[in-house]
């Protein structure tokens, strides 16, 4: 099968029968539903730019399964350079929709799955990575969506899953079968995870042998019985549902999504198992697709940084305040800000490493590092673009006050000639560009894609703990000891 | 002359790629044609079009005869990259 389009891509979803609620009823035509038609917008646009000669080169790699061109979200990374091309990839969808266009954690669970089935099998005697290829195969031949669901609800912090009060607060096997097995619990925050094909599950964390039925791992289609989802609301996102919306929001075309998934005793096939039990490469499985991840900060993110950036210039030239030398010092800064977090993702792909399975992995402490400084400098962006478009960002009427021609006041004058003429700043440029520019920034640093650039950033990979764990098991600080102490002559 | 065309990914570019390659194409003679370039087609030239200095795009896996051109500034690649292309015909 040929790479799909994006409108090919949508008419797929449709005919899936994904169990999908909302405001507490189902949404029969969660395709068309204005609330999370932009998330699939985004997902299209990763198929469609794959078409496109001038992203081609980003886009899509050649399958070392097969050897047929792939959407690169779905290919298992050959080399360093392939490492490199994903960050960028990311990067370009991130200035193309200044969203979370979701199609990663596909990618990430693909590759981490991909070198932890073969180590398994090499310990265990098991038949996973045989069983994982072939999915992948199906995956890249039928040009599909995949979320890579990790995060289960976790309940007591305190305590292991299996001391939990409640058992199934995090996903686990409760029947194993002969045909297969039969699991229970949720993955929450799941990204895109309505829009997928197919989610592909991992466990949430390491795992001790009293533990061993929350290590699992497998694949299904995301319209089984017992498996269905909660769509996560968003700041502002019944805005979405105003008649004629489109300044208002911000960003009317693109938009991020996150959903609770769950299974309610959902059937899994033998040939769809990659991990049942095997609880001593859980802690190899979430630390590889973490890395994965975390990479993947170091492009979607900047991406959607450089929208920012020109956003937050465009309301400077439109208030009348570009030559400020303050307003050209923090758009500096935001550059120098969002430029850093691409570096790391570049550092951690280009330091990569082929695993014993072949395909590569990124170097973990560079990646945690560089998502570590995800979790701090999109905040520092957005503070910066907040300081440039001023306080109008908030407190503008709506665009209905704007187009208004209810006559208002003494003068004969309507609501929208008001606003027009109190709202209007530098020459030449109109109030509904302003209110454009402005509206998007307020759509980003707090309304519906705040969830995708601030909050996702901090927790989204692994909140910023998580990271600093790994930066302690990889910074090799004896080294460094052994540095000092050869410079200042101690002998121990 | 048969030149195959290929784009770097398009991740930050400094300049708008395609109108670079709309340039060099209007002012290229009319007995050149450019394609997008595809793997197993023999190509007289092969044009890289890079969105910085990087110019990161793969080409190795096209079939070229006589040699590739790299365009990856805007501003000056495309006047020289038309001149290198005449000179090549003549």
């Amino acid at each position: 099968m040929t790479l799909m389009t994006g409108a090919q891509y949508i008419e797929s979803l449709r005919k899936l029968n994904t169990k999908v609620y909302l405001f507490g009823e189902e949404v029969k035509n969660w395709v068309d539903h204005p609330m999370i038609r932009p998330s699939i917008n985004c997902l299209a646009l990763t198929y469609d730019l794959a078409q496109d000669p001038q992203y081609v080169d980003l886009m899509t790699a050649k399958s070392n399964l097969t050897g047929n061109t792939v959407n690169r979200f779905s290919h298992l990374h050959q080399s360093t350079a392939d490492l490199v091309k994903k960050v960028k990839m990311q990067r370009l969808l991130g200035q193309k929709t200044a969203s979370c266009f979701q199609r990663c954690v596909g990618m990430d669970a693909f590759n981490a799955m991909f070198s932890t089935t073969y180590e398994m099998d090499k310990k265990h005697g098991t038949q996973y990575h045989d069983r994982f290829k072939k999915y992948v195969t199906y995956i890249q031949d039928n040009d599909l969506v995949v979320d890579g669901a990790m995060t289960d609800p976790k309940g007591d912090r305190g305590v292991s899953p299996s001391q939990q009060r409640d058992p199934d607060l995090f996903l686990r096997i409760v029947e194993k079968r002969a045909d297969g097995i039969v699991v229970r619990g949720a993955k929450c925050h799941q990204t895109g995870s309505i829009n997928s094909h197919e989610h592909l599950i991992m466990p949430t964390q390491a795992m001790t042998e009293a533990d061993k039925s929350y290590a699992v791992s497998f694949a299904i289609q995301s319209d089984v019985p017992g498996l269905f989802m909660v769509y996560g609301r968003q700041s502002c996102d019944t805005r979405k549902l105003e008649k004629d919306a489109d300044v208002d929001l911000g960003n009317k075309q693109f938009g991020g999504q996150e959903a609770l998934v769950v299974f309610d005793d959902v059937f899994i096939p033998n040939d769809r198992v990659f991990m049942c039990e095997e609880y001593d490469f859980s802690g190899m499985l979430v630390e590889r697709f973490a890395g994965y991840h975390r990479q993947s900060y170091g492009g979607c993110k900047v991406g959607v940084g450089d929208v920012i950036i020109g956003a937050a210039a465009l309301a400077a030239d439109y208030n009348g305040a570009q030559k400020a030398s303050h307003i050209k010092d923090k758009l500096i800064e935001m550059t120098h800000l969002n430029e850093t977090l691409y570096c790391c993702g570049i550092a951690c792909s280009a330091e990569g490493y082929a695993t014993e399975a072949g395909n590569y992995q990124i170097d973990l402490l560079l990646a945690n590092v560089c998502k570590q400084n995800v979790t701090r400098f999109p905040y520092e962006i957005v503070r910066l673009a907040e300081d440039i478009a001023g306080g109008l960002m908030v407190t503008m009427p709506s665009e209905q006050d704007f187009k208004s021609d209810l006559k208002v006041g003494q003068s004969g004058k309507s609501i929208g000639e008001w606003c027009n003429k109190f709202f209007a700043a530098a020459p030449g440029v109109t109030t509904e560009n302003r209110m454009r520019v402005l509206r998007f920034l307020e759509n980003i640093c707090l309304g519906s894609s705040a969830v995708g650039y601030r909050t996702e950033s901090m927790h989204g990979a692994g909140s910023p703990q998580a990271q600093r764990i790994m930066i302690a098991r990889q910074g090799n600080i004896a080294q460094k000891k052994e540095l000092a102490k050869v410079l200042a002559g101690i002998k121990e | 002359m048969l030149i195959g065309v290929k784009y770097c990914g398009g991740c930050n570019p400094r300049f708008d790629r395609g109108k670079a390659f709309q340039a060099i194409k209007e002012q290229a003679h009319d007995d050149i044609e450019f394609k997008v370039a595809e793997e197993g087609v023999e190509y007289d030239y092969l044009l890289v079009i890079g969105g910085c200095s990087n110019c990161c795009a793969s080409y190795c896996q096209y079939n070229v005869k006589n040699g590739t051109l790299f365009v990856w500034d805007g501003e000056t690649h495309v006047d020289k990259t038309i001149d290198n292309i005449h000179k090549m015909m003549k």
